[in-house]
């Protein structure tokens, strides 16, 4: 019943009632990892599945993820497996050189620590030597690349030359996205994955984790 | 004889009054001084550090209101823009309207496969014949981005003489930096014959965005200082999304957009006083659904009317936008959006009005799209001119010779009038269903694209001047060296 308050929470962007029935449930003897699987995850799916099928609206989608990180910040440090249970993978994210749009990579920030991620923003008009240290320095999973001009495009492959050159390539998957970006450009520059939306690169992340993970272990 | 007659002579509309527009005006400078905008120039720095404005923080300028409302003071609210043979075709001011197309799409759907390509040199060529051709198209912008260009940060040449070479009406212009922007005006000098004639008859206005919210890039000031020394017409239009990079409430999106315009007013006129500034914006909402930047929202038409009304209550010539979709292909959405918006910024009386043939929220620059709009603009143009209320007009006279149960076809009063009164449309279909269904049953997209097949086999731009060709193909060589150099190095 607690447990099914907090998802509900969720699922409305109710921060204090999340909170509250978060206490609540750990008061009433859950442990802390039902309250993450039956509490938070559980609500985090209705909302996943709501929005991908464009039920809900991205403030809302926001509020929701509002939600989860405050009760996140309660159930934390209770976590058996703390570290593992809020690592759901790390993403190095920004607008390539010479690109000054930032809305669409905000979003993809935005949805993807929604969705638990660790994201690290660097800004627009990064240069790939910025994007190298980025990863040099937080070792991700994935490195998120946005473009939405012609002229910016070309850039992407320079990020990915740098990371060959750096023999960082087969440590990350890459994914590219924004307005010039579409399947074909991916597969003819060699970039693991095309971001459609901020939607599909909740999925496509969490798949690139799971690959980059797997090949490692 | 009549007395206190008040006669509208065309349709009367407005979205603010003069109260709300001083609102919305406060409101920006509340901003300007407040908030401030981040500069990333150092002239652009250094002409603020040396004026009244607040330079923080490096590269944040906070403007007192007493500089903007000098700035507004000189600035011109009439502007002039010519065509090729020197005519004064676009006159901007408050309630004179010109419809253009937009600039700069990546995508087109290839004519003849159908599928969606990047856009090419020739393609922008095409697009300026069409402009060139169709009677409701005043001005022109490349529509797409021409990408079969060696080094990305020359295509803005290569696109100019795309454009100028399809067409000899008025341009507005995009240009990658203030070299590039250099390089367009030296081109079009050997045009107009040189600075003093392009300043009297300026030839193009340059395209400018600020970045919402209230940031001004590097090149952006680069382009803007360089068409304030050279007093070339500049538009410093923003294009926030509410929402996303500008508050949810209209009257907020209008203020900073006001605000961000105002801002590079200001700039612009501590380089040089009076020079030429026309404000704007594509202001519009993001869709809280999809994270569409939305073209054809209702959104976009109230509040670029509104920002219009504002631009009069202040006399600055005003950059709207309209026949424009987020449709995806050339459909009845398309059609519908394109509607609403061509007659919104037609009755508010902005100056220029931009945009007419974009898909795909901004990024397929369509043909087919434009020469439908074509039509949209004639018929609202149609309903612009109003009525016209006299003793003839009434036709009183004439009712009383037909009598009750005559017909009027064979008046003179008819034979006198119809060709003025009446609209005649190139593309609707107005046949009864037997001819409809003996005519393939076509609907409006195969007029669109018969007529639009007719205007590019058979239009033929008035040609470059002599000599200019080789000249201009001169400074693009040049700059193409320079960018491969820098490559080199
Ligand atoms: C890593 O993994 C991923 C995964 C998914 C990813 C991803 C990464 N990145 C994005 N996604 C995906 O998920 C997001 C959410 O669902 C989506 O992101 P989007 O970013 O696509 O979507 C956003 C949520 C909403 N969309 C947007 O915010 C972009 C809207 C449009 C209108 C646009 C805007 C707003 C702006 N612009 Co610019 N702008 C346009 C845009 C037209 C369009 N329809 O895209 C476009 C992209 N711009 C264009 C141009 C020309 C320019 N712009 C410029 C500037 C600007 C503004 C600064 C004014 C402003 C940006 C403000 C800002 N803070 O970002 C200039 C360039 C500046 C620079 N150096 O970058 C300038 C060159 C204009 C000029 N002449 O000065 C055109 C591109 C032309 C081309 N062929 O390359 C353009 C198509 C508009 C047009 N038709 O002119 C998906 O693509």
């Amino acid at each position: 019943m607690t447990l099914q308050k907090i998802a509900d929470a969720m699922v409305e962007g109710d921060v204090e009632t999340g909170k509250e029935m978060a206490q609540k449930a750990l008061d009433e003897g859950h442990s802390p990892n039902q309250v993450l699987d039956d509490g938070v995850l559980a609500g985090m799916e209705v909302v996943g599945e709501r929005f991908k099928n464009y039920e809900m609206y991205i403030p809302e989608v926001l509020s929701s993820a509002k939600v989860m990180h405050e009760v996140m910040e309660i159930l934390r440090p209770k976590l058996v497996s703390g570290e593992q249970a809020s690592n759901k993978g790390t993403v190095v994210l920004g607008t390539v050189e010479g690109d000054m749009h930032d809305i669409g990579k905000n979003l993809v920030g935005l949805m993807l620590e929604g969705a638990g991620f660790k994201v690290i923003d660097i800004g627009i008009d990064q240069p790939a030597k910025n994007f190298i240290e980025a990863v040099k320095k937080e070792n991700p999973e994935v490195v998120g690349m946005s473009a939405l001009l012609t002229t910016t495009a070309p850039k992407i492959k320079e990020v990915l030359d740098a990371l060959e050159a750096e023999g960082l390539r087969d440590k990350v998957k890459t994914m590219a996205g924004g307005a010039v970006i579409d399947q074909a450009f991916v597969d003819e520059n060699g970039v693991d994955a095309y971001g459609p939306s901020a939607t599909a690169a909740m999925e496509i992340t969490q798949q690139l984790v799971d690959e980059v993970r797997k090949n490692a272990s | 004889m009549q007395v206190n007659q008040a006669h509208y002579s065309t349709p009367q509309f407005s979205v603010l009054s003069d109260d709300q527009c001083e609102m919305i005006f406060r409101g920006a400078l509340e901003v300007m001084e407040r908030v401030g905008g981040r500069f990333f120039n150092e002239e652009a720095l250094e002409l603020f550090r040396n004026s009244d404005a607040l330079v923080t923080d490096d590269t944040l300028v906070k403007i007192p209101a007493s500089m903007t409302l000098r700035a507004l003071k000189d600035s011109p609210s009439k502007i002039t823009l010519c065509s090729r043979d020197g005519k004064r075709d676009v006159h901007l001011g408050r309630n004179e309207v010109y419809f253009g197309t937009g600039s700069d799409c990546p995508f087109i759907y290839d004519r003849e496969t159908g599928e969606r390509r990047r856009y090419t040199c020739n393609d922008v060529y095409d697009a300026a014949r069409v402009a060139d051709y169709l009677p409701n198209i005043d001005f022109f912008m490349s529509l797409g981005l021409a990408s079969d260009v060696q080094h990305d940060e020359t295509y803005d040449r290569h696109q100019y003489f795309s454009m100028v070479s399809g067409t000899s009406k008025p341009l507005v212009v995009t240009a990658v930096d203030g070299e590039g922007l250099r390089d367009l005006y030296e081109m079009e000098q050997l045009i107009v014959g040189g600075e003093d004639e392009f300043r009297l008859n300026p030839r193009f206005a340059v395209y400018i965005e600020p970045s919402s919210p209230l940031a001004h890039g590097e090149e952006v000031l680069e382009k803007l200082l360089y068409c304030a020394e050279k007093q070339i017409p500049a538009i410093y239009t923003p294009c926030p999304s509410a929402g996303a990079t500008a508050p949810a409430t209209l009257p907020g999106l209008l203020v900073q957009s006001l605000a961000e315009s105002l801002q590079g007013l200001v700039l612009a006129h501590l380089k040089k006083p009076g020079m030429p500034f026309i404000m704007g914006g594509v202001i519009t909402i993001m869709d809280m659904k999809t994270s569409n930047y939305c073209y054809g929202a209702p959104e976009l038409s109230l509040s670029c009317a509104a920002l219009t009304d504002v631009s009069k209550y202040l006399n600055i010539p005003m950059f709207s936008t309209a026949g424009c979709t987020d449709s995806r292909a050339v459909d009845e959405q398309a059609a519908l959006e394109a509607q609403i918006s061509i007659e919104t910024a037609f009755l508010s009386g902005a100056s220029l009005v931009h945009d007419v043939g974009y898909l795909d929220s901004g990024l397929n620059g369509s043909l087919e799209m434009l020469v439908l709009c074509d039509e949209i603009i004639g018929m609202v143009k149609h309903l612009g001119k109003g009525i016209t209320v006299n003793e003839d007009s009434l036709a009183a006279d004439v009712t009383d010779q037909v009598k009750p149960g005559g017909n009027f076809l064979t008046h003179s009063h008819t034979h006198k009038h119809y060709k003025q009164e009446f609209y005649f449309p190139k593309l609707l279909d107005r046949h009864n269903v037997e001819t409809w269904r003996a005519q393939g049953r076509s609907t409006i997209l195969d007029h669109v694209n018969k007529s639009l097949n007719n205007i590019l086999e058979t239009h033929q731009p008035e040609p470059l001047p002599e000599g200019v060709e080789e000249k201009m193909k001169q400074i693009i060589k040049k700059a193409d060296e320079k960018a491969a150099e820098g490559k080199k190095g």
